[in-house]
């Protein structure tokens, strides 16, 4: 503890010096991605991009083609090349430990990405992954069901996520489960989080339970649509509640159409566009304890405590249908495909 | 050995044997097809026996599974993968294997969903009758197409099935991600709908009680036309007859079994919800007690069906069948009585490719949207239903009926798990084991009658 105090301290006295004698010119703030090929981080490019050169300072990035060695020397390249931040999204957390540390031996400040990487003088921004699950579970309270059957459709057994989702969807669930209000019909996970495979479990819920469920929590939007394709051939879709996470297009148009309640969308521009700010500043010298919002997290599998920023998602419901359409995220057209005329303001 | 079976019909021998062989011998039916069905048998009475325990149902003993319901929808369930196991035997049986059935399936979804959604929709208007008819056909081509390039690699290049498809396992899924850049494309056609058994809007995907009944007894009367017609054919050749009796119980049992099928098929009624949506948009009232309106058969189990009758018969009375199974039992051999071995790979394989992309349209009409993980891990499940039924992955042996059984059996199996809420690890290894404990009682069947 005492020594993470002082090195934070002299990251600080460093971070001091170094904008007094660069204090004229544009800082560098420079990005190493895991893999550029998925379309997402396009758009997360797109968003830091804008900030940071709106604010006068300079973006570069690296692509580390999903190779841990690759991504080391990235980083030490861009340390190198002059950057004052480098952000990280960390294709093996562990193996880039040592770059981290040698860019907090150059003075470089690290922001680790969407990835938890645990080096503590690094600042960590993501989406509140367990706070996807409260949210789901919160939005099913307030706009679904507050009692009665519920069935839950959780993602593949082998993905962390899974479990991280359910612990906050129970978390916000138990008070009504334990006044004995919700009980849990069904719940089973479904291999690589296929559609197809929960239609088939919830199917078989349904058999079991002779359709008796009020409400169902599933995990992503993906298999929400499977959930509603199993509950339409039972004349149940509408009026049965269902949950997910990611704001795919389809699942938005079911949200319009009325068969899914909410899809929790994790928009990785206004991720992008926090992140970058957060490296404007920490450019311009402010400590990352400082900035607005910072909290301690200490979540991650060795239990290091980091600085952290936690960006809550955003529940979508009918009711906020206009927020996706006007973020340009997906066409009205898209949303509102076979949507009656006046049932959703945002179509119309 | 056939000279040696023959001649034991004729000693006092026969006396000696048991009645079940007796009687097996009388029927010639195939006792490892009787092994399969017990083994369903027991594993559906099993499963609604446990289900009673958990939570009671309307099933024969109590539970939930042996409902009319859960059979129907286990019929839905096993379709997509029957009636790709149905290519599959004769892959097998050629002593190839394809990797790639799953990722052709995920990569024909999304082109179809692709084309439905984006590009004939908006051009001729949603939900044209034309669009169905239009994209079916394209996929089915495309399908043929994957098979058949898959085929000639195999068959003119050289290069092992094995590899061959395992590159295409992960080309096609690669192919389905950057088609739909891992998007979920929604909604299908709602006439294509159909094909997946669900219901589009108050249209059933399943073709009610009366057209059920006829085809049940139309059925019927083809297994007793078969029955007679086969008699007659082996008294014009002077072959050995079956004894009346036998005639009589195959003729029976045949019926019973389709036509306990078509009531199981009939007693599954409309839920109330749709019922309550029919009667609000076609203006007929409900009486207070409900309405029964039965579902009947359901599209994709009647395609997988008539698939399968047409592999059979393709299998065992065309001369391409007969040249599959020659080649597999022996391919030097076949080669040099000059059949054209190559050519025959490539057709398989363009087979495979085709019945991959009708399952391909009865799971993505069934979810109601293509995704790009669409049938994932399928290639697994299509070879194991193809060994649970009996085909012999050192070639030349296995029969269309026995895979889709299997199918069968192992959708049962994952089904009646669910049901109960087994843990999915729980799931697998129980699958798993069942895998290689099924080759395992074949293996010493196959030595016991040698």
């Amino acid at each position: 503890m005492y020594r993470k105090i002082m090195t934070m301290a002299a990251g600080a006295l460093v971070l001091g010096l170094s904008t007094l004698s660069a204090e004229a010119a544009g800082k560098n703030i420079c990005v190493s991605w895991k893999t550029f090929q998925e379309e997402r981080w396009k758009t997360d490019e797109a968003a830091i991009k804008a900030v940071v050169e709106g604010a006068g300072n300079k973006f570069f990035s690296a692509d580390a083609q999903g190779s841990a060695a690759k991504q080391q020397a990235d980083i030490e390249g861009l340390i190198t090349q002059g950057c004052n931040v480098i952000l990280v999204v960390a294709f093996d957390s562990d193996a880039i430990l040592p770059a981290f540390q040698a860019a907090a031996d150059a003075g470089v400040k690290m922001i680790s990405y969407d990835v938890l990487v645990e080096h503590p003088d690094a600042l960590y921004v993501t989406f509140d992954n367990v706070g996807v699950g409260r949210l789901m579970a919160k939005t099913m309270l307030e706009k679904g069901k507050q009692e009665g059957d519920f069935a839950f459709i959780k993602g593949d057994k082998g993905d962390p996520n899974a479990t991280f989702l359910f612990q906050g969807i129970m978390e916000v669930l138990k008070p009504n489960m334990d006044a004995g209000k919700i009980k849990n019909v069904c719940e089973t996970f479904t291999d690589g989080w296929k559609p197809d495979a929960a239609q088939k479990n919830m199917e078989q819920c349904l058999t079991s339970v002779n359709n008796k469920v009020d409400a169902v929590i599933s995990e992503n939007d993906g298999m929400a649509g499977g959930v509603v394709a199993a509950l339409e051939a039972q004349g149940l879709a509408g009026s049965v509640p269902v949950t997910g996470q990611d704001g795919d297009k389809a699942a938005l148009n079911r949200v319009a159409l009325g068969t899914q309640l909410v899809s929790v969308w994790k928009d990785s521009r206004v991720l992008g566009k926090a992140a970058a700010e957060f490296a404007n500043m920490i450019a311009d010298g402010k400590a990352a304890a400082e900035l607005p919002g910072v909290g301690k997290f200490s979540g991650g599998a060795k239990g290091v405590e980091v600085n952290a920023v936690l960006i809550p998602p955003n529940p979508v419901t009918k009711d906020k249908l206009n927020e996706v359409i006007e973020a340009g995220w997906v066409s009205k057209d898209e949303v509102c495909a076979g949507v009656a005329a006046g049932s959703v303001p945002a179509c119309n | 050995m056939s000279m040696a079976a023959t001649d034991n019909t004729q000693t006092p021998a026969m006396a000696q044997e048991g009645a079940v062989t007796r009687f097996l011998r009388a029927t010639e039916i195939d006792s490892r097809m009787l092994g399969m069905i017990g083994a369903l048998l027991v594993i559906w009475i099993g499963f609604d026996a446990a289900s009673a325990f958990v939570r009671g149902g309307e099933g024969l003993l109590g539970g939930s599974f042996l409902t009319p319901r859960n059979l129907w929808i286990l019929l839905v369930q096993t379709s997509s993968i029957a009636v790709m196991t149905t290519g599959m035997v004769l892959i097998i049986v050629m002593r190839h294997i394809d990797l790639s059935v799953g990722s052709i399936l995920g990569f024909t979804a999304v082109c179809i969903g692709t084309m439905q959604v984006y590009w004939l929709g908006p051009l001729v208007g949603v939900g044209h009758p034309a669009i169905w008819i239009i994209t079916l056909a394209l996929g089915l081509a495309l399908g043929a197409a994957i098979g058949a390039f898959h085929g000639s690699l195999i068959a003119y290049f050289g290069i092992p099935s094995f590899i061959v498809t395992l590159g295409g396992l992960i080309v096609w899924r690669g192919a389905a991600w950057s088609v739909i850049r891992g998007e979920t494309v929604a909604p299908m056609d709602k006439n294509f709908k159909l094909i997946g058994g669900g219901i589009s809007g108050i249209t059933p995907g399943s073709i009610g009680a009366i057209a059920s009944w006829i085809l049940g007894l139309v059925i019927c009367a083809a297994i007793v036309a078969m029955i007679y017609n086969g008699r007659k054919q082996r008294k014009r050749f002077n072959f050995a007859l079956r004894p009346m009796w036998a005639e009589y119980v195959l003729a029976v049992a045949g019926c019973i079994v389709v036509l306990g099928v078509t009531w199981v098929v009939n007693a599954y009624y409309w839920p109330k919800g749709v019922v309550d949506r029919w009667a609000q948009q076609t203006g007929v009232t409900v009486p207070p007690e409900g309405m029964n309106i039965a579902f009947g058969y359901s599209i994709p189990v009647l395609i997988a069906l008539g698939i399968g009758i047409a592999m059979t018969f393709l299998a065992n009375r065309t001369r391409f069948g007969r040249y599959i199974y020659a080649i597999g039992g022996n391919p030097e051999a076949a080669e040099l009585a000059g059949i054209n071995t190559r050519k025959i790979t490539v057709l398989v394989f363009a087979l495979m490719g085709m019945l991959a992309a009708v399952s391909a349209s009865i799971s993505s009409a069934r979810l109601d949207s293509a995704t790009n993980a669409l049938g994932q891990f399928d290639e697994l499940y299509v070879i194991a239903a193809a060994v649970i039924g009996g085909t012999s992955l050192a070639g030349g042996l296995g029969t269309i009926y026995g895979a889709m059984l299997g199918a069968l059996v192992m959708q049962s199996l994952q089904s009646g798990m669910t049901l109960l809420n087994f843990e999915s690890a729980t799931k697998d290894m129980v699958v798993g084991c069942v895998l290689v404990f099924a080759v395992w009682i074949d293996q010493v069947y196959r030595r016991r009658v040698k």
